[in-house]
């Protein structure tokens, strides 16, 4: 395999550890509510403000902050949750409702930024001007392997925690089948809220992530949200490991596009690829049943 | 001054009309959940703009845009005419970001980030709209014969075929009525109006850029229809009105254009989400959506 091959493999791995982390929080929520919550990506958005915040304005300890940006982004999708859907849940609305709803909240979240932090770009700069090094003549800063590794890390205890633990399993049922989980004495109502959390904590985990490997924008919801969602269908809709295997493959793919396109393309790639996949295969490479068509 | 100021809010209003009634169309009457509709309006102004920027006549370039827009929304209901709810709206959302990166990346055509400045006011036969209260006309003349335009439509038996599409799919065609023809006509059509509009704001404003259309452009359109009510076009020019000139105190108040731009997005968002709780029928509707 040539370098430039190999540079364009990490670098793919690079990006499908990042989709990877919005792509799962996403996933875990949409697997026990059922609706898009298209506001995730602007969840991770605020998140990395409020990094930016505590961190570079306030001059908190590093550690400190970022504990706090992920106890503020779970309190965030769960407040979400409480006034905006579950409202809407309690007239029985339907997914596409909530889903307009949650493009709403999007817009809200991400003007929110804009009037508190204006439109300029923001960097956080905790880590100044990390050299990259050689490996197996790609380059590769310290701290991507460190995204890299933290995320694995983090998929696989979300493994387990779906598959050991109580809640976990909780979740699972209920996604599988809300009404016998209710039979069974499991509060669909209490899960819905706990999805929020859980899934809104790793939106903090992804938001301090990229927050350290990109600049900060206001509309960078929407493009991770697209990126994460995107994976998302490619995986397999509903499922969290869909979702993983999803977002590798897209930020590989993309990655590997532009050797072939104008770098200016590669959000495009993931636009047609979300295209194709909603058209001709809507349950994903990992067949995920749903049905897109009634 | 001051009636500069109004003539311009009524410029606004009347672009805005005819957005809001052409996704009245496709969503209200047809039932198709349509985030894309910002696309066609992208579609109708680039293609407009490109078109009058090269020498075409306007009056040529503006049936165009319509055209043009009609012929995307016709090959996006193609493929999409299968999907329902949510994947039909993810779908064209999709839409809406992929004309978005084509206008951003396809730099040789219309400048990517950079914008199309100068694009020439109308004129039809020698009648020049360059001054703001001749294009106000213009606009009032095409947006009464969009709306009556549509409202023939609807109130046609095609209507009532678009809107027994809209509440049964399977029986509908179960008398015999081809509905994917049905709903790729309906989209065509919202989408040629949507061009229309995307021509003339193009045109009255003189420059387009990618940013004026992005998803946050949805938000005010989705707004009106909702807020207006699914399938009723009274309630649609009734909250186009008012929710356009809603934020416009704001300006008063004395706010920086920095605070004025994300305020109004505010107000749209949070109006949209109490609309959806309180009252998703909207305040003239007849249907809800599902």
């Amino acid at each position: 395999m040539s370098s430039i091959a190999f540079q364009l493999l990490i670098n793919g791995l690079i990006a499908g550890a990042i989709y990877a982390l919005v792509a799962s929080g996403f996933s875990l929520i949409y697997s026990t509510n059922k609706f898009i919550h298209f506001a995730h990506g602007a969840v991770i958005a605020f998140s990395a403000y409020v990094l930016y915040f505590l961190f570079s304005i306030l001059g908190i300890n590093f550690g400190f902050s970022v504990v706090l940006a992920i106890i503020f982004a779970s309190l965030l999708g769960y407040l979400l949750d409480i006034a905006v859907y579950k409202q809407l849940r309690k007239k029985k609305t339907s997914s596409v409702i909530l889903l307009i709803a949650s493009v709403g909240l999007l817009i809200l979240l991400e003007s929110l930024i804009l009037l508190l932090f204006g439109a300029d770009v923001k960097t956080i700069g905790f880590i100044k001007g990390s050299k990259g090094m050689e490996f197996l003549g790609a380059i590769i800063t310290p701290l991507q392997i460190f995204i890299i590794i933290t995320s694995i890390i983090l998929l696989a205890g979300l493994f387990l925690f779906m598959k050991k633990t109580k809640l976990g399993k909780a979740m699972r049922a209920v996604s599988d089948n809300k009404d016998v989980a209710e039979i069974v004495g499991i509060s669909s109502e209490k899960i819905y809220s706990w999805s929020f959390i859980i899934g809104s904590a790793i939106a903090g985990i992804a938001a301090i992530l990229i927050g350290l490997e990109q600049n900060l924008e206001p509309t960078m919801g929407t493009n991770l949200m697209i990126k994460g969602f995107a994976a998302a269908i490619i995986g397999g809709i509903g499922s969290v490991h869909g979702a993983v295997l999803g977002a590798f493959l897209l930020g590989i793919v993309e990655n590997f596009g532009i050797w072939y396109l104008p770098s200016g393309y590669k959000d495009a790639i993931a636009f047609v690829l979300l295209f194709i996949f909603l058209l001709f295969r809507p349950q994903g490479i990992l067949r995920i049943k749903r049905r897109a068509e009634k | 001054m001051i009636e500069a100021y109004f003539i311009h809010l009524a410029i606004l209003v009347g672009i805005y009309l005819i957005l809001a009634l052409s996704l009245q169309l496709a969503l209200g009457y047809t039932g198709l959940i349509n985030l894309g509709h910002i696309a066609f309006f992208a579609i109708g102004a680039y293609v407009s703009a490109l078109l009058t920027l090269s020498g075409i006549p306007f009056i040529i370039a503006i049936l165009l845009a319509g055209v043009i827009s009609a012929l995307f929304g016709f090959l996006l209901s193609i493929p999409t005419n299968k999907l329902k709810g949510d994947y039909l709206a993810l779908a064209t959302l999709a839409f809406t970001f992929v004309i978005y990166a084509i206008t951003l990346n396809w730099a040789s055509l219309t400048r990517g980030p950079l914008g199309l400045p100068g694009i020439p006011k109308p004129s039809i036969f020698g009648l020049s709209f360059s001054s703001n209260l001749s294009f106000l006309i213009l606009i009032l003349v095409i947006v009464l014969a969009v709306y009556f335009l549509i409202k023939r439509i609807v109130y046609s038996p095609f209507g009532k075929v678009l809107e027994a599409t809209r509440d049964n799919e399977l029986a509908t065609r179960v008398l015999g009525k081809n509905t994917f023809k049905i709903k790729s006509i309906a989209l065509g059509a919202s989408a040629f109006f949507a061009g229309i509009a995307g021509s003339l704001y193009a045109h009255y404003i003189t420059y387009i850029d990618p940013s004026s259309f992005t998803i946050m452009q949805l938000i005010p359109i989705l707004c009106i229809v909702i807020i207006g009510g699914l399938a009723s076009l009274r309630g649609t020019i009734i909250a186009t009105i008012i929710l356009i000139l809603l934020p416009e105190p704001l300006r008063f108040i004395g706010f920086p254009s920095s605070v004025v731009g994300p305020m109004r997005q505010i107000i749209y968002a949070l109006i949209l989400l109490l609309i959806l709780i309180y009252r998703p029928k909207g305040f003239f509707g007849k249907v809800e959506l599902e």
